[in-house]
């Protein structure tokens, strides 16, 4: 257990983060209930991992790792989609940056509920690098050490995450008009 | 890395808005953007997926007794205190004080968004500001920094008033795009309320009927001149926004 003035730190820095973590923990595992057994197991291993935490580095960063580390030996990442975590999808995410179109024009996001199904419709790898980058603010560096891929791969998933959005975007709207 | 005829490349693009590019790739992406209307809209566009994003998971809500059973977890004294403290600590953009009006103007701008008219795309643009996000381009209180900022970025110009209403500091401004149109974004302070300032070029046919109003709690108010729009939109008084338009209009006549 870290000294009494070290989990005071702790605490300190974790509190504001706990609603953060509790919505990134649901958007991984769409569950309630897990969530909030992800965030609590969450918080343990990173109290009592605490002393391996350097002042000075990104704390939000650190314990989002040991986050989505819980939640991928969790009861949903082992039953489901753990593989679609870890595998690499060379389809999905190698594909070559095609020479983009001007015409490119500005969406209506003023839908809501299109809005949240094209998030959802998301690949799960492609939505927690975007959550990660938009939502919680991390710089792609960050992002590199909670997901642990090169930041080359960052980059690329967030481009092509958004990429997708705006063509789930595009396509509903074509539906609905 | 960029080559002077091709358009930007999507992860350029992503990499711009999310500010991860080198100071040098920066100038490089800004200088083809000031020379191409297509990419500019791209990057636009890209913003408001990004804050679009942002608002379906600021829309998403921890359940609260989840919430109070982890705070208690982490910390045994904090959680003897209302639980709703920490729940305002959910908000990650910066104020508190922002936190709460945002948060109360949300309530309208939602209901505004359906209409998705004009009126919308401002207040969006105007809370994207108030948010917090990111620091206008043009950092200055001074207008012969201002201004020249803009020149070449837009298809027209302006002028900027010599004296600004007592209380009424310019904080910067930004480049913009407001209903597919290029605009200037002004940023002001009017007390301890933060206005933001659109010049738009005046369209040929002026479909769009610009009634000055109040919109989820927004003051918004238009002003033509003989070839700029001017829209404001603030939560301070009607009234205060109005003086600060009027020296805005008046700089823009002929001395
Ligand atoms: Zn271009």
């Amino acid at each position: 257990m870290p000294a009494p003035a070290s989990s005071a730190l702790f605490e300190q820095l974790a509190l504001p983060l706990l609603p953060s973590l509790y919505s990134h923990a649901f958007w991984l595992s769409r569950n309630h209930e897990e969530a909030e057994d992800i965030v609590q197991e969450t918080i343990s291993k990173a109290l009592r991992a605490f002393d391996s935490f350097h002042a000075g580095t990104n704390f939000k960063a650190w314990v989002f790792r040991i986050l989505r580390n819980t939640f991928l030996t969790s009861r949903t990442a082992i039953a489901a989609s753990r593989t679609v975590f870890l595998e690499d999808h060379p389809d999905l995410l190698n594909i070559s940056d095609m020479s983009p179109t001007p015409e490119d024009h500005l969406l209506r996001l003023d839908n809501q509920a299109a809005m949240d199904q094209a998030l959802d419709r998301l690949h799960p790898q492609l939505r927690e690098v975007l959550l990660l980058c938009d939502v919680e603010g991390l710089k792609y560096k960050e992002i590199a050490l909670v997901i642990d891929v090169p930041i080359g791969t960052v980059m690329s998933r967030i481009s092509r995450a958004r990429r997708t959005l705006h063509e789930h975007l595009q396509k509903q709207r074509g539906v609905s008009l | 890395m960029t080559h002077i005829n091709a358009h930007l490349g999507y992860d350029q693009v992503s990499a711009f808005i999310d500010g991860e590019l080198s100071p040098k790739e920066t100038s490089e992406v800004e200088e083809h953007l000031a020379n191409c209307h297509p990419c500019a809209i791209r990057i636009l566009s890209a913003t408001q997926l990004k804050a679009a994003t942002r608002h379906v998971s600021e829309r998403f809500v921890v359940p609260p007794e989840a919430l109070s059973r982890l705070t208690a977890q982490l910390s045994p004294e904090a959680s003897k205190k209302p639980a709703g403290v920490y729940t305002l600590r959910s908000w990650t953009w910066g104020a508190l004080a922002a936190s709460l009006i945002l948060a109360v103007s949300l309530l309208g701008w939602h209901a505004t968004r359906q209409s998705g008219s004009l009126a919308a795309e401002l207040l969006d643009q105007h809370l994207a500001v108030l948010s917090g996000g990111s620091p206008p381009e043009v950092i200055s209180s001074d207008r012969h920094t201002v201004k020249p900022w803009f020149q070449g970025k837009l298809p027209f110009s302006f002028n900027l008033p010599d004296a600004l209403p007592a209380g009424t500091t310019l904080n910067g401004g930004d480049l913009t795009f407001l209903h597919g149109q290029p605009a200037a974004l002004l940023r002001f302070n009017i007390g301890r309320h933060q206005a933001s300032v659109f010049f738009t070029q005046r369209s040929r046919d002026e479909s769009e009927p610009a009634t000055s109003g109040i919109q989820s709690g927004f003051v918004i108010q238009y002003a033509n001149t003989h070839d700029l729009r001017i829209t404001a939109v603030s939560d301070v008084n009607p009234s205060d926004l109005a003086r600060l338009m009027s020296v805005l209009v008046e700089a823009q006549s002929p001395r």
